[in-house]
């Protein structure tokens, strides 16, 4: 394994580190690992890294940076989206593997604003044939509902919790605390917002259709949008995902996965299924 | 900015060299020393704008990882604290070669702090600039002892059967915690030039630490209380900068030091 820092891209370099394995085979997909919110390319609880250094023994090769204005990448100027520049440089990183190393097939990884930025890569660049992603777009469905609301009807306490809270939220402004300054808060150049289900759909049926392979990885952290290990597949319940989706739900694990035991957990199934999705590839 | 990875081939360190990107170049180079875990995360945004406008008064500026954390080298298991105490002196030797200079200071921030005085009886260090750091290991572990109190049932802050001490999603084994322990600024003062303890609010420890230090020719301290606490991560992923912390950093380089009281 042999990991190079670099700089890629055009007009501001991003800030790259490839990992290579000691046999590199440019037929197979290489991975990209991309941010999660503001979070630089170490990735949540150093989750990239160990991603990257593990693929590395199976000779995978990985690439993990930062979107420019994030972590180690410098701003770029300019008036477009999130949306639209992560695109763009997840593009440029493709085409410098491409270029330099003949990678012509890629997988995309990311947990939460890296799980859309895969999404959108998926989407438009026919390149990638697989995506993993940690607490993707989901949407709430009856069984939510029922699973959510259900015990929290039943009892006195939560009436009487109810209550209070609706008496205290009367009093109480909003906005942040008085800790906090919001003169110098610095907000996420990207703000998580859920498109309509419907879109979504459409975009996973387009997905389907290119036969890309999904692996999509459910944590707790995500309650108040999915609670149980059937929804993800019923919210979509009108697409048909065949044998191309894999949902694995984990209702303890938190968002950013600082439990020791989940991390391995995490780490061993997405190199196992990445390893999968390339033998049969 | 260039990244790249340093020091010995079997456990390179990762780190980005930023060169000075204003005239007159400073004869005086700046090594930053993170903090560690969630911290090392919450603080790298700081530090890059800390070391942006550095960069801008002419200072050269290198920011690293240690062995076992961030890029660098290594699982942070196989890791001991003497090997984070070395990396701080193969950043001082890189930085040294790669700014072509003798003079080198240190920011460290929290364990950071606490590592590079460590660090400092074995090196020329020029100024170091302890902000927000911690006064000894005990201290450190005692903080963390009391968060994990606070969440029993956390899956992300407890304490293994082996005494390893797990803190939203780092650990750190029984060994580390007790060489860390060792650390102890009270008993064993940093060694430099200058030592500027610049503290964002005041704690019992840092206090301490100031009146201890007091009549040293060599320390001074400032209070900069910031409301951008470099630790605030919100809902959204929005963070704070504590802008004005920064900005007494770069004045106190930028001033040679001589403003601080």
């Amino acid at each position: 394994m042999k990991e190079i820092a670099l700089k890629i891209g055009q007009p501001t370099a991003l800030t790259a580190i490839v990992n290579t394995p000691k046999q590199l085979d440019p037929d197979k997909p290489a991975v990209l690992i991309l941010n999660s919110g503001i979070m630089h390319h170490v990735g949540s609880c150093r989750l990239s890294v160990k991603i990257a250094r593990q693929l590395a023994k199976s000779n995978i090769l990985s690439l993990r940076f930062d979107f420019s204005g994030i972590g180690d990448s410098e701003n770029r100027s300019g008036t477009q989206s999130f949306h639209e520049t992560s695109i763009a440089e997840i593009t440029e990183a493709m085409d410098y593997l491409e270029k330099k190393r003949g990678i012509k097939k890629f997988i995309v990884f990311g947990l939460c604003s890296g799980a859309d930025a895969s999404y959108d890569i998926a989407l438009v660049d026919q390149r990638v044939i697989a995506m993993v992603q940690i607490d993707p777009y989901c949407y709430r469905t009856w069984k939510w509902y029922i699973r959510h609301y259900g015990p929290k009807l039943l009892s006195l306490e939560t009436w009487l919790h109810s209550l209070s809270v609706r008496l205290k939220k009367q009093d109480k402004p909003l906005g942040f605390s008085e800790s906090v300054d919001i003169n110098n808060l610095e907000t996420a150049s990207y703000v998580r917002e859920f498109p309509e289900r419907n879109e979504i759909a459409s975009g996973l049926k387009a997905l389907v259709n290119r036969n890309i392979c999904m692996y999509s990885i459910i944590t707790g952290g995500q309650s108040e949008i999915i609670n149980h290990n059937s929804q993800f597949k019923e919210s979509f319940s009108d697409v048909d995902f065949g044998n191309l989706l894999t949902v694995e739900y984990y209702p303890k694990m938190d968002h950013i996965i600082t439990n020791p035991e989940y991390q391995r957990i995490v780490i061993d199934s997405i190199c196992t299924w990445i390893n999968r999705v390339i033998s049969n590839n | 900015m260039n990244p790249f990875f340093f020091g010995h081939s079997n456990h390179p360190l990762y780190g980005v060299y930023h060169p000075p990107s204003a005239l007159p170049h400073k004869k005086e180079a700046i090594l930053l020393c993170p903090p560690f875990g969630q911290e090392y995360m919450r603080s790298h945004r700081a530090y890059r704008q800390l070391t942006l406008l550095l960069n801008k008064k002419g200072f050269p500026v290198l920011r690293f990882d240690y062995r076992g954390t961030g890029d660098s080298f290594g699982e942070l298991e196989d890791t001991t604290v003497n090997d984070w105490l070395e990396d701080i002196t193969i950043a001082v030797e890189e930085l040294k070669q790669t700014a072509q200079v003798d003079n080198i200071s240190i920011v460290g921030l929290r364990l950071g702090g606490l590592l590079a005085s460590a660090a400092s009886a074995d090196l020329q260090i020029n100024r170091l600039v302890l902000w927000d750091t911690l006064a000894s290991g005990k201290d450190y572990q005692e903080d963390l002892n009391q968060e994990i109190a606070k969440f029993p049932n956390s899956l992300g802050k407890f304490i293994d059967q082996n005494g390893t001490l797990h803190f939203n999603g780092f650990a750190l084994s029984k060994n580390q915690l007790q060489d860390l322990s060792k650390f102890d600024l009270y008993k064993k003062p940093p060694r430099a030039n200058q030592i500027i303890q610049i503290s964002s609010s005041e704690n019992p420890a840092e206090q301490k630490m100031k009146l201890d230090w007091a009549g040293k020719n060599n320390f001074s301290y400032q209070l900069t209380p910031a409301p951008g606490d470099w630790n605030f991560v919100d809902d959204f992923g929005g963070i704070l900068l504590p802008h004005e912390i920064i900005q007494e950093i770069v004045r106190l380089f930028d001033n040679q030091g001589q403003d601080a009281k």
